[in-house]
């Protein structure tokens, strides 16, 4: 292994044993705690305190295409699990099938999405104007989905370069796993939202 | 340029490994990497933290310049009563670009050169974690530095009547303050200065999480062997601590901008009161960033006089583990205090209560650091160097700056004290008093590190003078103009007042200090130009930074250090034969050097991109929106390369060149 | 290149990698069977919505545990991760409670005769501006 120093470069040995990209992902994720956290609670406090919506969300929510779409971000969160799990095994087949799982429920989330704002606002009539209900709806849940796009976009990345020559399981699977977080903590992120913003409302 | 504190590493004599070799090699991409540069393109491309620092430095002291000018505009418009030297609309862009420069663009960048000079060095690591990232982090806050800037320029453009923005108002430089307090940040009472401000700080923000992770990472992975995290110097635990603060803080501050940024330019409602949004709201999130932000001020500082009073009072510091808790429970404490900012918004007596008390809690583990500083003088055989001059003022004002914050703790007394002059008092006790004194005492201490030249005369003394005299007549009478009521941000006020002769005493004051700081530029520069070598060790200093020459090779350290203390070159002088600092036997492949790389300023650029044309795009010029999403795409572009071009890096042999 | 050969892959490693899949699969089955039943408690014809409150909170508490702690390999993985990762997630909770709290302290007596209906009476037009 003549060439393994001019990867990373692990010239410093590591006190923690922890790998610095995955430990400034975690740093990230816990950052982007504050991040989201912000958002929901702009919405809870309009939605449940000041309560001056104008609209109902009730009458304009379809709990069950939510609900499905939970469990489908919930799917690609499996298969991002076992993707990361394919490369540690080196096994670069399996990792890109699970990868297109990944993918494909990402991409339905989205659909999903663009599916119920254009709902929304076709039908309901609940634009980004509408009172203070339809800023925090859209720009939260909107915040999301770019969260997801980004993701999705670094994970058809990897699965582009996983069929260039330079690609190796070995070395890049840190990579992998590190974006795996961010993804598993995009699904996270819509757990919350998904009984703080929708399941609320029925309670 | 004579701040070059490194140099590109000679040509190694053997090539053991492909890529040793002088001549710049060939990334994936298959294009040229700009290393072994020099001149512009070195500084451009470099991914040194040595050289990353310098460049942080000359920017925000460049930006206090201009701070400093909008200061004695402000200044010089309030000597006298009923003055007009500048109009209303004017003096609140002044006070406006005075408050966000000074702490966006002199301080917290002068900190940020600390971080990237000192810790690699102090921790005994050759780099911070991840380099191009930290290029990437400079040039970003370069690009929302300008971009909230360059708004000067288009109020003189429209001055000139060459740029008029579509809707008529010509309040193009940011005026609705420090805080930006909504509903004047809406798009009904502000024009594009407002936008120019948003974007600019959403940039500025980008840049600071992405730096503070990366230190992060570097104090946690990349310690020298035997340099546990109790032994780390206090400057690296005030780091971290910092960064930590900086991660935590400043997302609610970029959704705070993201929301108002939507009402402004998508019809959002977020803070528009005719549609049920709430300005209430803006204070809370600016201030659950904003109070934080002022530990992200003061906590650098502190760390930097920990360093400097142990090194002439020729004493370890005293109780180094409480000083390291204290300021951890500063920064958690920070996170609780926010509404201290609010208490006259009405936020109900047991809010009230709740922050009051915890307010005047956060003032306990502060006054535990002053005691542990005065117990590190106490006994100790301490040297007048200029550093510690401007450390031991620090410690005063600092204090002083304290207790008036004490005073404003309590909710009763704070409601005569808030939006007054008294206010302004405190938060420039503990911030030039504070920061600006320390920041100073820290230039001083590790320039000669940093350039190899060390300070000569005596100008060093009375630069401190003239800062510490010029700060107290400055400040010192606006306590008082405060209590008799002079409100915070007026333009002017009336003869009959009684605020005028105080006003023209703080206006003398502010010159003096301007001269103070001017002096100080000047003792800089004169010593880059022709001080006297430095040294290694010039001050008989205790941490590792001084084991290796000054200005410190490319590589820093020819061989890792291992460290068996705290303190490690104070006990490797002084101390045990045990104690003394080993070193790790090198790669026999040489030092890795990481490839430098055109594409982290890319990456920064089409972020200047994005954040000048959503500003202009406000003021309707056309096309601003396809070119904002142009620069996006430029980011984009520019993270891509980076990604695709693979890490590189060449190795340099320091013990064959040496020897 | 495959790296399936590659001899550091001892056969406890992809052992351990089979249990690991395994735990995944349940994982996966007790989150899809949780948010279904979150489905079916916000219909239950309860009148104790304090009681539905809770239980929605607990379940998506578990989902987000399962998720952090196996998904996301924290069980698995050095300490100082989980600590840095739960102290943002305190610090982001406990902001976003102080924060309801005070604006719950903060709404203007709704009773005044200012209102209607909690919504300022003068301005309650149709949405949009
Ligand atoms: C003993 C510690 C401190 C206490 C108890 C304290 C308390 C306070 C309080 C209660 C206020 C609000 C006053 C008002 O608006 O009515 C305030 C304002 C302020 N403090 Fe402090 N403070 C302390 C230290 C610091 C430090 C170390 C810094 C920064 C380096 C700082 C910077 C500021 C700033 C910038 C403001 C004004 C913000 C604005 O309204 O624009 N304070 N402080
Ligand atoms: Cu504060």
């Amino acid at each position: 292994m003549s060439h393994a120093h001019d990867t990373t470069a692990p010239l410093e040995h590591v006190p923690t044993g922890l790998d610095n990209k995955k430990l400034m992902m975690w740093l990230f994720l816990a950052s982007d705690c504050m991040f989201f956290g912000t958002l929901i609670t702009t919405h809870l406090v309009y939605r449940k305190i000041y309560e001056n919506v104008g609209v109902d969300p009730i009458h304009i929510f379809d709990i069950e295409l939510t609900t499905a779409s939970s469990f489908i971000l919930l799917m690609s969160s499996l298969f991002m699990a076992l993707a990361v799990s394919a490369i540690h095994k080196g096994s670069i087949k399996s990792f890109r099938w699970n990868l297109v799982g990944v993918i494909i429920f990402g991409s339905l989330f989205l659909a999903g999405q663009v599916y119920e704002f254009n709902h929304f606002v076709t039908h309901a009539g609940l634009t980004i104007s509408s009172g203070t209900f339809g800023s925090t709806f859209y720009v939260m849940t909107g915040t999301h989905g770019v969260h997801v796009a980004l993701g999705l976009l670094w994970l058809v990345s990897w699965l582009c370069y996983s069929f260039s020559p330079r690609f190796n399981a070995h070395q890049h699977a840190i990579d992998i796993e590190t974006a795996g977080l961010y993804w598993h903590f995009v699904d996270i992120v819509w757990i919350v939202i998904f009984t703080a913003v929708y399941l609320i409302e029925y309670v | 340029m004579s701040l070059s504190t490194t140099k590109t590493a000679a040509p190694p004599k053997s090539a053991p490994h492909e890529h040793d070799s002088s001549k710049a090699a060939r990334s994936n991409l298959g294009l040229v990497r700009p290393d072994h540069t020099t001149g512009w393109k070195d500084w451009l491309t470099t991914v040194d933290h040595k050289k990353i620092g310098a460049m942080y430095a000359i920017f925000s002291l460049a930006f206090l310049i201009v701070g400093g000018v909008e200061a004695l505009a402000i200044r010089a418009q309030l000597a006298f009563a009923e003055n007009n030297l500048v109009s209303a609309e004017t003096y609140n862009q002044l006070f406006t670009m005075h408050g966000t420069t000074m702490v966006f663009l002199a301080v917290m960048p002068l900190s940020s050169a600390f971080f990237n000079f000192l810790v690699p060095l102090q921790i005994g690591a050759r780099d911070v974690a991840f380099p191009r990232l930290n290029a990437f982090s400079l040039w970003t806050f370069v690009a929302g530095a300008i971009v909230i800037n360059l708004s000067w320029i288009f109020q003189a453009a429209n001055a000139f009547g060459w740029f008029t923005p579509i809707d008529g108002r010509t309040d193009i430089v940011p005026s609705a303050g420090w805080f930006g307090y909504a509903p004047l940040t809406g798009d009904q009472y502000s024009g594009i200065g407002t936008d120019f401000w948003i974007f600019g700080l959403q940039v500025l923000g980008i840049a600071s999480v992405a730096a503070s992770l990366n230190f992060i990472v570097t104090i946690i992975n990349f310690r020298a062997p035997g340099l546990k995290m109790m032994r780390l110097p206090v400057f690296i635990w005030m780091t971290l601590i910092t960064s930590f603060l900086i991660i935590f803080a400043f997302p609610p501050i970029t959704v705070a901008l993201g929301e108002l940024m939507f009402d402004r330019v998508f019809g959002a409602n977020f803070f528009r009161v005719d549609q049920g949004g709430q300005p209430i709201l803006w204070q809370h999130l600016f201030w659950v960033f904003g109070h934080p932000e002022v530990y992200i001020l003061i906590l650098p500082a502190m760390g930097i006089v920990s360093e400097i009073l142990p090194v002439f009072s020729r004493k370890p510091l005293f109780g180094y583990s409480l000083i390291v808790f204290s300021g951890a429970v500063i920064g958690f404490l920070g996170f609780a205090v926010w509404s201290h900012h609010m208490f006259t918004t009405g936020l109900g007596k047991v809010a009230t209560a709740a922050f009051s008390l915890l307010t005047m809690a956060i003032a306990v583990p502060t006054g535990v650091k002053i005691f542990n500083w005065i117990g590190t003088l106490w006994g100790g055989r301490i040297k007048f160097s200029v550093p510690m001059v401007f450390s031991l003022g620090f410690i005063w004002m600092f204090m002083m700056g304290g207790f008036s914050g004490i005073m404003h703790s309590a909710a009763p007394a704070d409601a005569q004290q808030q939006d007054s002059y008294f206010v302004v008092a405190h938060f420039h006790y503990v911030l030039i008093g504070g920061s600006i004194l320390s920041l100073l005492a820290g230039i001083y201490f590790w320039l000669p590190k940093m350039v190899g030249k060390m300070w000569y005369g005596k100008l060093g003394y009375w630069v401190s003078a003239t800062v510490v005299v010029g700060l107290n007549v400055t400040f010192f009478p606006m306590h008082f103009l405060g209590m008799i009521g002079m409100p915070r941000r007026t333009h002017t006020y009336l003869e009959g007042t009684g605020w005028q002769p105080m006003n023209l005493v703080c206006t003398v004051g502010a010159f003096i200090l301007a001269v103070g700081i001017f002096l100080f530029l000047w003792d800089l520069i004169r010593t880059i130009r022709k001080g006297p070598p430095a040294g290694d060790d010039p001050w008989d200093g205790r941490t590792l930074e001084w084991t290796i020459p000054s200005p410190p090779p490319s590589y820093n350290f020819a061989r890792t250090p291992i460290v068996h203390s705290r303190d490690p070159l104070w006990a490797h002088k002084h101390g045990k034969a045990s104690l003394r600092i080993g070193s790790v036997e090198p790669d026999p492949h040489g030092i890795h050097m990481p490839s430098q790389s055109w594409f982290p300023l890319l990456a920064s650029a089409g972020f200047f991109v994005l954040g000048l044309s959503m500003a202009l795009k406000q003021a309707g010029v056309p096309f601003c929106g396809y070119i904002a999403i142009a620069g996006l795409g430029i980011t984009v572009l520019g993270i891509y390369l980076w990604a695709l071009e693979g890490p590189g890096g060449f190795h340099v042999h320091p013990e064959e060149t040496n020897s | 290149m495959s790296h399936s050969a590659d001899p550091s892959m001892d056969r406890e490693f992809l052992l351990a990698e089979q249990k690991k899949y395994f735990t995944f699969m349940n994982l996966a089955f007790l989150m899809t069977a949780l948010t279904g039943i979150e489905l079916v408690i916000i219909f239950l014809p309860f009148p104790g919505s304090i009681l539905i409150f809770g239980s929605l909170v607990f379940l998506s508490l578990i989902k987000f545990i399962g998720v952090i702690f196996w998904f996301m390999h924290l069980i698995y993985d050095g300490k100082l991760l989980t600590l840095i990762f739960l102290f943002g997630m305190v610090l982001a909770s406990g902001t976003s409670t102080a924060l309801l709290f005070i604006f719950n302290s903060d709404r203007v007596d709704q009773t005044l005769p200012f209102y209607e209906e909690g919504i300022i009476a003068h301005e309650a037009g149709p949405g949009g501006h």
